[in-house]
């Protein structure tokens, strides 16, 4: 037997959406639909600038060298695999 | 801050907690994601160390990057919007924060249980059932959170982002208590067929009822803000989000059309799948429209460039998984690196990449400082970008000789010479994801914890 569950599954997920979706009807949920389009707007604050230091600049560079031994080591793993791996 | 801002922003620790539980399970996930890799293209690869053997490497790293990285990123971005569309505070911070500290607890007695053996051995349900109870429980405590705060807000208007942020919570505790077979402890599991049929309807539910929904909402909220621009149409928008809810919940039997599973259930499935291209072109038109014109903005904002990677990268997806649903295309694509291909693309280029831009955009916003450095994170998405696009070539690449193999009688052996160059590019693309999210972890800990930069 296996459709119990998948009935159960559909018929609960179907009277949940109803159900919502008849509350959101009520509550006037599609109305004004223009001012809705602006509510990220409202209120939002806007980032502080970014601001770069010396120590900052030195970490990024031993951070991107990092980045570079990942590079470095994706391109070796490919390489020793196709010259060794057969 | 303003003191507009103050009022609702009341310490964003909730969205802290869970934007370090999202960096942090990232390089967790994408560390145990390459040892799994590695045993493809060496089998003997640490083999001999029970714990982290390969079949519990993937279930570790499956699961860690759904519960542990990219749910919570999106959770941290919707606990930073849901308040500020409302006009309220957040309903408890203090929720907030236990919810974030037990997610964690739960995803890590789920990866200490996988890889001591406790496994339910079901494909994206193999968490065992005590954990399963501790991921109901988690999503209850985000509910509780999320609905209080919609029942405490002051603006009547709910934006189309809280729908779907909502839903998704609420869908997916629903769908993973049913997926999981929770009222059956000791196995996890029905028998046969039903069970597949279950598992199946939790394996894409799990992704179009929760991450998809939740990435959908950041995306909704991120780009009209980093372009200045209005939301297109909020009606489109709406339009979207019901039929998203009607058309996907139905969906996954087609992973099971080439399995003896009732025919209209088959055909549920695919007619379905094939409609997901209403809900996916709605979102993208909308969200297309309201960036036009203005992708410089979107440039200089790195989280809104995550973001906007996303949405191309789930109209690939979406494009992939609506072709993939049909019979003649699946006797080729199913069972083979395919569908392997396709799940990295939706949840790593898709959810993933817009999880992290969600962080980067909230970043700054609830520290109140500038991100620690905005190199870094464009270095990560450039690493990720390469990775995911890198994967979704080599595998598909991979799934056609598969596929045309099987299709054509051949035996497997025959086809892994052929294969292995494909894995060994696949292993050395997953180490600059690996990287990426490693540095990704190291910027958000100083953006949070030891950022110097100037307050706003």
């Amino acid at each position: 037997m296996y459709f119990p569950y998948f009935i159960t599954y559909m018929a609960v997920g179907f009277a949940i959406s109803l159900a919502v979706f008849l509350w959101a009807l009520d509550r006037g949920q599609f109305r004004d639909q223009r001012r809705a389009r602006f509510l990220p707007l409202e209120g939002t604050p806007a980032p502080p600038p970014a601001k770069l230091s010396r120590k900052g600049r030195i970490e990024a560079g031993g951070l991107f060298a990092l980045a570079c031994c990942g590079l470095a080591a994706s391109a070796s793993v490919i390489v020793f695999a196709l010259t060794h791996g057969r | 801050m303003s003191t507009a801002e103050d009022s609702i922003s009341h310490g964003n620790q909730t969205a802290k907690a869970f934007t370090l539980t999202s960096a942090l399970w990232f390089a967790f996930a994408t560390t145990f994601g390459m040892i799994a890799a590695g045993y493809l293209v060496a089998p003997d690869f640490m083999a001999n160390i029970e714990y982290i053997q390969f079949g519990r490497m993937r279930p570790m790293h499956v699961n860690a990057v759904l519960f542990g990285f990219v749910t919570p990123g999106l959770l941290a971005a919707a606990f930073y919007y849901l308040p500020r569309l409302m006009k309220t505070r957040l309903y408890s911070e203090k929720l907030g924060v236990f919810s974030a500290v037990f997610w964690n607890l739960t995803v890590a007695a789920g990866m200490v249980g996988v890889s001591m053996g406790y496994s339910q051995g079901r494909e994206y349900a193999e968490l065992p059932w005590v954990v399963d109870i501790l991921v109901v429980i988690s999503f209850s405590l985000v509910i509780a959170n999320f609905l209080l705060t919609i029942r405490r807000r002051t603006e009547p208007i709910l934006y189309v982002s809280i729908w779907y942020a909502a839903a998704a919570v609420v869908l997916t505790a629903c769908t993973y208590c049913l997926g999981n077979v929770i009222w059956k402890p000791d196995t996890g599991a029905l028998a046969g067929i039903p069970d597949a049929i279950l598992l199946w309807f939790y394996g894409h539910n799990v992704f179009g009822l929760l991450l998809s929904p939740m990435a959908l909402g950041v995306a909704y909220y991120v780009l009209p803000i980093a372009t200045r621009s209005p939301l297109y149409s909020h009606t489109l928008s709406l339009l979207g989000f019901w039929s998203l809810i009607v058309v996907y919940t139905h969906i996954g039997t087609h992973h099971l059309l080439q399995v003896p599973v009732p025919t209209w259930l088959k055909t549920i499935s695919i007619v379905d799948s094939v409609a997901m291209v209403i809900p996916v072109m709605v979102f993208l038109i909308n969200i297309w429209y309201t960036v036009k014109g203005k992708l410089g903005d979107v440039h200089a904002d790195i989280g809104a460039k995550f973001v906007f990677t996303g949405t191309i990268y789930y109209f690939f997806v979406n494009i992939q998984g609506s072709m993939m649903a049909l019979p003649d295309v699946q006797r080729i694509t199913h069972y083979n690196n395919w569908v392997v291909a396709h799940a990295h693309i939706g949840v790593l280029g898709f959810a993933g990449v817009t999880a992290l831009g969600g962080l980067y955009f909230i970043l700054p916003r609830i520290t109140g400082k500038p991100l620690h450095s905005t190199f870094l994170a464009d270095l990560q998405y450039w690493l990720v970008l390469i990775g995911i696009t890198g994967f979704g070539i080599v595998l598909t690449i991979v799934g056609l000789i598969q596929g045309q193999a099987w299709y054509n009688g051949e035996t497997l052996y025959r086809t892994l010479p052929e294969i292995q160059p494909y894995y060994i590019t696949r292993l050395s693309l997953g180490i600059l994801i690996m990287t990426g999210a490693y540095i990704g972890l190291y910027n958000v800990i100083r953006s949070l914890y030891f950022n110097r930069g100037a307050t706003s």
